[in-house]
């Protein structure tokens, strides 16, 4: 493929996209609206030129990038208006990459392309109530019947399960095994009889996150993904593209071509604090911490989709960006003063929202380890129950 | 030196279980739903606490300045979602400093005072027009206690908020902060004789701190419950140091905030101490702030639904933090007080306090 020049690429993406502007703001990952109709066009319109996935096949709705090509079109997006895809984030981020590194070539066939064109909408079944931090503990079972697996069990804090076609889930074929050994990875149509999706209701109102209850439901053995006990290697697949960002293109405001000051700031402006020093001086820390933040992303993520298997830097990259989040949440709050203290002041969503950042997707303590232990080569956290078998850790034997 | 006054060991313990029995998680959550708890009110007014500190021939209930603040302490550590300091500190003290009679029902104030209502005098009576954003509970108050100055004098004027238009809002913790509409209301009133905006502001900075230090220990206590119970890894997330650091910062935040809440508490019932109150409030401003982060982290993802009750202690730290001065202004007068003295006067003004200053 021929190198792409920056006048080539914003050529084509403007036939397609719309240019961003000082007054564009983003919404909030998960609080936003229940509108997945300019995130379905936005990926309709872009997947033929292969532009929000560009590192994937052609024929998977990418563009067979390169590197480099992927980090230029990267930044070039980002000069124009990307709707909130939080709704697709699983799929384009996290089920895409590991479907592209574990799945069949019907499988690929089949889930890719929709996923990349905003047709189809995956969560993913993960977490259990026993099983958040300490995810290798997943209970839910599935017991081969033929061509076909039966699951039973519970799931949580699945996101965006209301909205999903498909999700993907670890569930656990061998309690004989040690706890990483014997779980498997399947996909699952969200509508399979037996699965029931009931909404939790988080302190920002946000009702996106769900417990999924899982009885009796049967999967084709033709959806499993990897192969069986491999499920824990797929899971830190997909993990691992969830530090490292995938699926998060169009984040991070004000830095588009020309616009040199965030939204953010400008918002703060307005209120009228922006003559205090001391405020200065936060507003400056942040922003600057949020330009490393953002480039500690893209090289994280950049080297995640060159790579094909992210590394331990998608951990810096998310312990990053979520203090970059928190720190302008509360700032922003802040500086309304005593009107930042109602339901509708200033940065509410976001305060509200904020404790969360360092706790989905891995705790920044989990993301410590990992960088603890795989960067810093540090002992590792005692681990217990890693060589014994989960059924007979799970009778209360440590 | 006079001897110190001591919270009545019986307050404590009565209030303490009063809320115990009435005001459980789903309680609290219903309130926020339904946007008052006339149950619990009723309860907690049954009992005579919300006049605490208000002399009886006012018709309030009597006690110390330093019992009504221990009550306020537990309001903050059970969340009660009712006018506790409006009611009592603030607006019952506006209304008997004026002579007023104290109703039966919640009390409210203007948490700015009067700066965005005009009042003009004629004989005993004022006419008011303004209107005036974040009043707690005014939907249910029976009084609205106004402290304004007319021609240089400070006035309280009690005002029937059935004459005023009230729209609904809340704030951050689902908190009635309601917007009250003056459109030329008029109402009895009367010359305060200690009360003005500064000793206001500063009984509104005191009433908070007490609620702060209340819900930052219970916030800690949770925590604390929580990770010992929470197993993964094969043992309660207490054990790893990681999580132990975070339910140590929750501890010493609960502690520090009742110092200095105490601290103010016990001064403001002696005489001054808007040194006192004012470190309080900005030591129980910044102790949620470091409070709330480690809690919250420490529950995980259980501690961010509404289903757990973290949230009813986290959103309200968050919104009280801001009310009757945020970091910055108590900083700005700490500082100022601070210059005021002089090198020589710094050390003394620390461990002298408010008698310093006077």
């Amino acid at each position: 493929m021929t190198e792409l020049t920056e006048e080539q690429v914003r050529s084509e993406l403007e036939l397609v996209l719309e240019r961003r502007s000082a007054d564009t703001r983003l919404t909030t990952m998960g609080a936003g609206s229940d509108d997945l109709e300019d995130g379905r066009q936005y990926l309709a319109g872009t997947v033929d030129g292969g532009w929000h996935v560009p590192t994937w096949p052609h024929e998977h709705g990418g563009r067979g990038a390169s590197p480099s090509q992927n980090a230029l079109i990267g930044r070039l997006l980002r000069e124009f208006i990307v709707p909130d895809l939080y709704p697709f984030a699983i799929g384009l981020g996290m089920v895409g990459p590991a479907l592209l590194a574990h799945g069949t070539q019907k499988q690929q066939d089949d889930w890719l392309r929709p996923i990349a064109s905003g047709s189809s909408i995956w969560c993913q079944m993960f977490s259990e109530p026993e099983a958040g931090s300490d995810l290798a503990n997943v209970a839910l079972k599935a017991d081969r019947d033929g061509d076909e697996w039966v699951l039973s069990g519970q799931k949580t804090w699945t996101s965006r399960a209301m909205w999903a076609d498909w999700a993907i889930c670890l569930a656990r074929t061998d309690p004989g095994q040690p706890k990483h050994k014997g779980l498997t990875m399947f996909a699952l149509p969200i509508d399979t009889p037996g699965v029931d999706v009931r909404p939790l209701t988080q302190m920002n109102r946000d009702a996106h996150f769900s417990e999924v209850f899982v009885e009796n439901a049967r999967a084709l053995d033709a959806w499993r993904i990897g192969d069986i006990g491999e499920g824990w290697r797929v899971a830190m697949t997909v993990l691992a593209h969830e530090r490292a960002g995938g699926g998060s293109r169009g984040g991070g405001d004000g830095n588009a071509r020309g616009i040199r000051v965030p939204g953010w700031i400008s918002d703060l402006r307005d209120l009228g604090v922006a003559e205090d020093r001391l405020w200065q001086n936060e507003v400056v820390k942040i922003y600057s911490h949020d330009g490393v933040s953002r480039w500690t992303s893209q090289r994280a993520a950049d080297e995640a989709r060159a790579s094909g298997a992210p590394g331990p830097a998608g951990s810096g990259a998310k312990l990053r960006s979520v203090k970059s989040y928190k720190d302008r949440a509360y700032l922003s709050n802040r500086s309304a003063g005593c009107y930042g203290m109602l339901s509708d002041g200033h940065g509410y969503i976001e305060t509200m929202t904020a404790p969360s950042m360092s706790i989905r997707g891995g705790t920044d303590e989990i993301q410590r380890n990992i960088l603890g232990e795989r960067v810093l080569g540090l002992p590792g956290e005692p681990r217990l129950d890693r060589d014994v078998p989960w059924n007979e850790s799970r009778r209360g034997l440590l | 030196m006079t001897e110190l006054a001591e919270v009545d060991p019986l307050v404590t313990e009565t209030a303490d279980r009063l809320f115990t029995q009435v005001c459980d998680h789903e309680a609290v959550q219903t309130a926020e739903a339904v946007g008052t708890a006339p149950e619990i009110w009723s309860a907690f007014a049954e009992t005579g606490f919300p006049w605490i500190s208000i002399d009886e021939t006012c018709g309030g209930s009597g006690g110390t300045l330093l019992d009504a603040l221990e009550v306020l302490r537990l309001v903050g550590y059970h969340a009660a979602p009712i006018p506790a300091a409006e009611t009592g500190i603030l607006g019952g003290w506006l209304l008997a400093d004026a002579g007023h009679e104290i109703p039966e029902g919640p009390v409210t104030v203007l948490p700015n005072g009067a700066t965005d209502v005009k009042g003009s005098l004629s004989g005993q009576e004022v006419t008011l027009t303004g209107t005036c954003i974040r009043v707690p509970w005014a939907r249910m108050a029976e009084r609205i206690a106004v402290l304004l100055e007319i021609d240089g004098q400070n006035m309280v004027a009690s005002v029937d908020p059935n004459d005023c238009v009230i729209h609904t809002m809340t704030n951050m913790a689902g908190e009635p902060r309601d917007t009250v509409c003056f459109d030329n209301v008029k109402a009895p009133a009367s010359s305060a004789s200690e009360a003005n905006p500064e000793t206001f502001r500063f009984r509104g900075a005191l009433s908070r701190s007490a609620l702060m230090a209340g819900a930052i220990e219970k916030m800690s206590q949770l925590t604390v419950t929580y990770t010992n119970d929470r197993v993964q890894f094969g043992r309660p997330v207490a054990r790893f140091q990681a999580v132990q650091q975070h339910l140590v910062w929750g501890a010493q935040e609960a502690a520090l905030a009742r110092m200095a809440a105490e601290t103010a508490a016990r001064e403001a019932n002696r005489g001054l101490a808007s040194f006192e109150i004012a470190a309080a409030k900005l030591i129980t401003n910044q102790a949620a702030a470091r409070a709330t982060k480690a809690c919250h982290q420490a529950h995980g993802a259980m501690g961010m639904t509404q289903e757990y009750p973290l949230h009813h202690y986290s959103r309200r730290l968050w919104a009280w933090r801001k009310e009757y001065g945020g970091d910055a202004e108590w900083s700005r007068w700490l500082g100022k007080a601070a210059v005021a003295q002089g090198a020589e006067g710094l050390y003394p003004l620390i461990t002298g306090g408010s008698s310093v200053l006077s």
